[in-house]
């Protein structure tokens, strides 16, 4: 069956809410985990799940599992609810889902180099959206955003990001394989 | 692991409202204080929010930790935006100003003379900072503690979203608690093949792919688990003709009420910045008499 970016069907209903559920619970499990090493910067290995969804699913699921999942983990840790962060986070998702129909064995050296490629824009961009939110907003000049937000919030989203999604990607081909589907 | 939403019933005046009703007075107080950097409106912003705050019933031991959060991050935003940066606010703080020391300082120990180029209107900017952020946190906070998890889906389709994105959401509310369990099983599991999580040697990728074993099964476990729920929803024709809801929301006249302020609220604040040039960044006389 051919694959479309944009079909949002009963498959990508499903997956989106599983994205979004999987962001959410990993989100609030992994904040007790310590990172030593990484001393006081906020660590969310998560986030390679709007990642993996948007290249496995697609644009639609990857937005969703950003987009939701940030907003269910902020509704549980009772942080409140931040739009434009929520909105940054779909954006994660968004863009490496545009490669999405053009994956094929998901192990293939190609295909994880791309899924790279697509999730470092994907960050950059979503979290570039989020920062500049913070001008309108809180009324933060350029630098604050650049020095407060923007840079503390890419830079673990793509160690993480970048380490865990050709892992997630990996066991993803062997289920692919395996099952059939 | 345990997953608990933040929602319990408080019987406060809050909650007697829709919450589709909430969620349109929410993003109008969004729209409607952004426009402003004038204190006097932002007091009133700020009163509105926290009267609708504290109208939730919500207790400070269960809301503290947002607030924690909330004052951090305003704490670094004052501090370097208005203290440090002084990169003008955003082209709000008009170039120039009152000097809180003109005529600079010097450090005691090294007789190091320094030039600060803080001024009085940057202080005042900060003030402004502190009203409208403290009236946004206010009113975004408290929805997890007063908005019942089992209503997002249907609120949300009666705000206009499609249905398919509207039961996405309602079904990712449901899964939380079981894969917040199957991670729970994965990690009593990986323990008991002697999976040290707390373990801190190597540097950070080593660290990082330590999570894998976590987050991998319970992944894939979830994708194979969706493909079940996948061909259940298809038997049963999901998506055929549009949904009913198990939690029905009807309006009432207290929520036409609210929804008629949230309007008079955002029209209000268009009329006055765009109508009447009212509302832009000012500072008070005896504000500026300080500086003197």
């Amino acid at each position: 069956m051919q694959k479309k970016s944009w079909k949002f069907g009963t498959r990508e209903v499903v997956y989106s809410a599983i994205g979004a559920a999987l962001y959410a619970v990993l989100s609030l499990a992994t904040n007790w985990i310590q990172l030593p090493s990484a001393g006081n910067v906020s660590f969310r290995p998560a986030i390679v799940i709007p990642l993996f969804f948007g290249v496995v699913f697609g644009p639609i699921v990857g937005f969703i599992a950003g987009f939701l999942g940030n907003i269910i983990s902020d509704l549980i840790a009772g942080y409140g609810l931040w739009f434009w962060w929520d909105l940054g986070n779909g954006i994660i998702g968004l863009v490496p889902g545009l490669i999405a129909v053009w994956m094929t064995t998901y192990k293939a050296t190609k295909d994880i180099v791309w899924a790279e490629v697509f999730s470092v824009i994907g960050v950059l961009v979503g979290m570039g959206v989020a920062s500049v939110s913070e001008m309108w907003v809180s009324g933060a000049d350029i630098n604050t955003v650049i020095f407060a937000n923007f840079i503390p919030a890419i830079v673990p989203d793509l160690i993480n990001g970048l380490i865990l999604l050709p892992i997630l990607l990996i066991a993803y081909a062997a289920i692919v394989k395996r099952s059939g589907r | 692991m345990l997953v608990t939403w933040r929602y319990r019933l408080r019987n406060g005046l809050m909650e007697k409202f829709d919450p589709r009703a909430r969620w349109i007075f929410s993003l109008a107080f969004l729209f409607a204080v952004t426009m402003f950097w004038d204190a006097r409106f932002l007091l009133f912003f700020f009163i509105i929010a926290f009267a609708w705050y504290f109208s939730s019933r919500a207790k400070w031991k269960e809301t503290r930790r947002g607030w924690y959060l909330i004052g951090f991050i305003l704490f670094m935003m004052i501090v370097i935006n208005t203290i440090i940066t002084g990169g003008g606010a955003g082209g709000v703080v008009p170039p120039g100003g009152h000097l809180v020391w003109p005529q600079g300082g010097t450090f005691p120990l090294f007789d190091w003379h320094f030039h600060f180029g803080l001024t009085w209107e940057r202080l005042w900017f900060a003030i402004c900072q502190v009203l409208r952020i403290g009236g946004i946190s206010a009113i975004f906070l408290i929805i997890p503690y007063t908005m019942d998890p089992r209503v997002y889906g249907v609120t949300f389709r009666g705000l206009g979203l499609p249905d398919r994105f509207a039961y996405s959401m309602e079904l990712a509310f449901r899964y939380v608690p079981t894969l917040a369990r199957d991670f729970g099983t994965t990690l009593d599991a990986q323990r008991a093949r002697g999976y040290e999580i707390e373990r801190v040697k190597g540097g950070i990728v080593k660290q990082i792919i330590r999570i894998a074993p976590l987050i991998v099964p319970v992944t894939m476990n979830s994708i194979l688990t969706g493909e079940d729920v996948t061909n259940a929803m298809d038997l049963r024709c999901f998506g055929t003709r549009p949904r009913t809801w198990l939690n029905k929301l009807t309006f009432h006249w207290q929520d036409y009420a609210l929804i008629g302020f949230s309007i008079f609220m955002l029209v209000g604040a268009v009329i006055a910045i765009y109508g009447f040039h009212i509302g832009n960044f000012w500072v008070p006389y005896f504000w500026l008499k300080l500086a003197e």
